[in-house]
């Protein structure tokens, strides 16, 4: 009996190659580490780690997070070690594995940004960086860099000028128009494009007439999110020629199926990884069945088929 | 790769005081053995809407010889608890664990004292029964001090009456046992401890905790409290659960209930 060949499942984010196009998203697996109990990390398309800043960064007290229907919100405050601990203590363990180390970056000036990026692009182990720019700007008094098309657009230059690694800016969906961001950190030299971040929400305590998250507000994530972010992928892959990196409530296959159909190139795996800690693999395995079942050799071969 | 989920099978799930059930469960035989103050985090596989894991601590374990046996010991406060507590026997539930650091078994072997509010039991309970097997401790070295509001919220009491005698119940309302605060009836005897032989543990509601606290505030004792918070994810990743800590210098940091956690020393807790 002929074995069955495996369909052929590589995507490329630019320069940036991968065995597959499941990544986890930043400030859900942790370092890597968090899960490799329970994942063959080395099955992965990427690992995107935890939001790294300049200098390590205490966080938001607590409580932080608060669950809600189909989803959860979070306040977390970026709570990190910081990208010092994070190369010394951090990266030597992400090295003993084949699988392209996507390091996700915070900074509260440009100069945070710059000083980060250029850390890590002479770090061994890093393969890429992710931009995050939507957090408050010191700089610009509570305007989120994310938000402003020219503040987005500087944030990528000025990462871009520090290294040679991919740049991928990751932005908030907490604007008017995504797509004129997108467009914007594409002009400035952003090598791939990932959305959406969480979505900003609260929740209220009835019976205490109180926030449910100290922090008052937070971010939405979840299954809750994908039609959001399914709409929002599909209004900037039409607008930019960079690849797009699709994340937003993917809990199953079918779910990451959605957003390459939209012509995603890759998917992140985010609050899913929260309840099911092998999320990620059931997301390859499942893209893997997918394509069997449908006679698909090539993962490339359906991206961006989606036919409105 | 050790760490797996697994798929637990309803024994039996009672309620066993108001609002307090306990559910035995079987899993396979690959699942670690618990350390007393671990926890499992539970969940109803597919279930979107309550969304998240439940993180509950282990009450009692036992390997059979093809499967083994964890009993959680837990009470309804919200959707998630009231779902698990409409489960019958023959239900699967998705666990994994166990997760978290357990209690620092102490070698102090003369006077371990053990105070519970309410549900708080659950996790000293399982470290009574791991000390009364293993520590090579006599049960008289054992003190317990059980309290809860009220009579119809003290659990986990015929359990304790197997293993050790020492024990106080006190409730609230003075249904049960001395009308006191499970703190107050322990601060009552606290001549009888010397720091330099005993060890307490304690778990239960963060005001009880708080008031151990103070009463112990400025004692040479040594107390570990297993902590209860949010969680998403359970393993470290969501830093969700957070709590403040003095680290030694004193410079407060937020530290994970479920990865450094949920076992703390009071001491180094920074209460709001």
């Amino acid at each position: 009996m002929k074995s069955k060949t495996s369909p052929q499942m590589a995507v490329n984010i630019g320069q940036l190659k991968l065995k597959n196009p499941v990544m986890t998203a930043s400030g859900t697996f942790g370092y890597g580490e968090e899960y490799s109990g329970y994942v063959d990390l080395n099955r992965l398309g990427a690992i995107v780690v935890k939001g790294l800043s300049l200098k390590p960064r205490l966080g938001n007290p607590p409580p932080r997070i608060m669950e809600t229907a189909g989803g959860m919100l979070n306040a977390v405050g970026l709570q990190n070690i910081g990208v010092d601990t994070f190369i010394e203590e951090k990266l030597p363990f992400l090295r003993n594995y084949d699988v392209a180390v996507i390091a996700n970056i915070y900074g509260e000036t440009y100069d945070e940004y710059k000083k980060v990026a250029k850390k890590l692009s002479a770090a061994k182990g890093v393969h890429a960086l992710e931009v995050n720019i939507s957090c408050p700007n010191v700089n610009k008094g509570g305007v989120s860099f994310g938000s402003d098309p020219k503040i987005a657009a500087r944030v990528t230059r000025i990462v871009k000028d520090e290294t040679s690694q991919p740049v991928i800016v990751k932005l908030t969906p907490n604007v008017t128009d995504i797509a004129i961001i997108a467009e914007a950190v594409e002009k400035a030299g952003a090598d791939a494009i990932s959305l959406i971040n969480t979505l900003t929400g609260m929740s209220v305590n009835l019976k205490a007439r109180k926030p449910h998250l100290k922090n008052i507000t937070g971010g939405l994530s979840g299954p809750a999110i994908k039609p959001v972010a399914l709409r929002m992928v599909w209004q900037v892959i039409r607008r930019v020629s960079v690849p797009v990196i699709g994340i937003g409530g993917i809990m199953t296959a079918e779910d990451a199926l959605e957003f390459l159909i939209l012509g995603a190139k890759a998917v992140q795996i985010g609050t899913a990884n929260f309840i099911n800690p092998h999320a990620t693999i059931d997301v390859i395995e499942g893209i893997k069945n997918y394509l069997s079942n449908n006679k698909i050799k090539d993962i490339n071969e359906i991206i961006g088929t989606f036919q409105p | 790769m050790t760490k797996d989920i697994y798929i637990g099978e309803i024994l039996r799930n009672e309620e066993i005081q108001e609002d307090c059930f306990l559910m035995k469960m079987k899993v396979a035989s690959s699942f670690h053995d618990p350390l007393p103050g671990q926890f499992v985090m539970i969940r109803i596989a597919g279930l979107n809407d309550p969304f998240l894991s439940r993180p509950i601590s282990i009450y009692s374990f036992s390997r059979g010889k093809s499967f083994c046996s964890i009993e959680l010991l837990y009470r309804v406060v919200g959707k998630g608890t009231q779902i698990l507590a409409g489960l019958i026997k023959g239900s699967q539930v998705e666990i994994h664990g166990p997760l978290g650091n357990g209690f620092e078994i102490s070698t102090v072997k003369e006077n371990i004292v053990f105070i519970a509010g309410g549900i708080g039991i659950a996790p000293l309970s399982l470290l009574i029964e791991h000390l009364c097997r293993s520590a090579c401790l006599f049960t008289s070295a054992i003190t317990v001090y059980l309290g809860a509001q009220r009579a119809s919220a003290i659990v986990g009491l015929d359990k304790l009456q197997k293993l050790c005698r020492d024990i106080t119940v006190c409730t609230d309302n003075g249904t049960l046992g001395t009308k006191s605060l499970v703190t107050q009836a322990f601060q009552k005897n606290i001549k009888k401890f010397s720091p330099a032989n005993t060890v307490i543990y304690a778990c239960g509601p963060k005001e009880m905790l708080k008031s151990l606290a103070k009463i112990l505030n400025t004692s040479k004792f040594s107390c570990q409290v297993s902590l209860e918070e949010r969680m998403a994810c359970g393993t470290g990743a969501c830093m969700g659960c957070a709590v403040a800590i003095k680290d030694q210098k004193g410079t407060l940091n937020y530290k994970r209930v479920c990865a450094d956690g949920p076992v703390f020393n009071l001491a180094d807790i920074i209460w709001d």
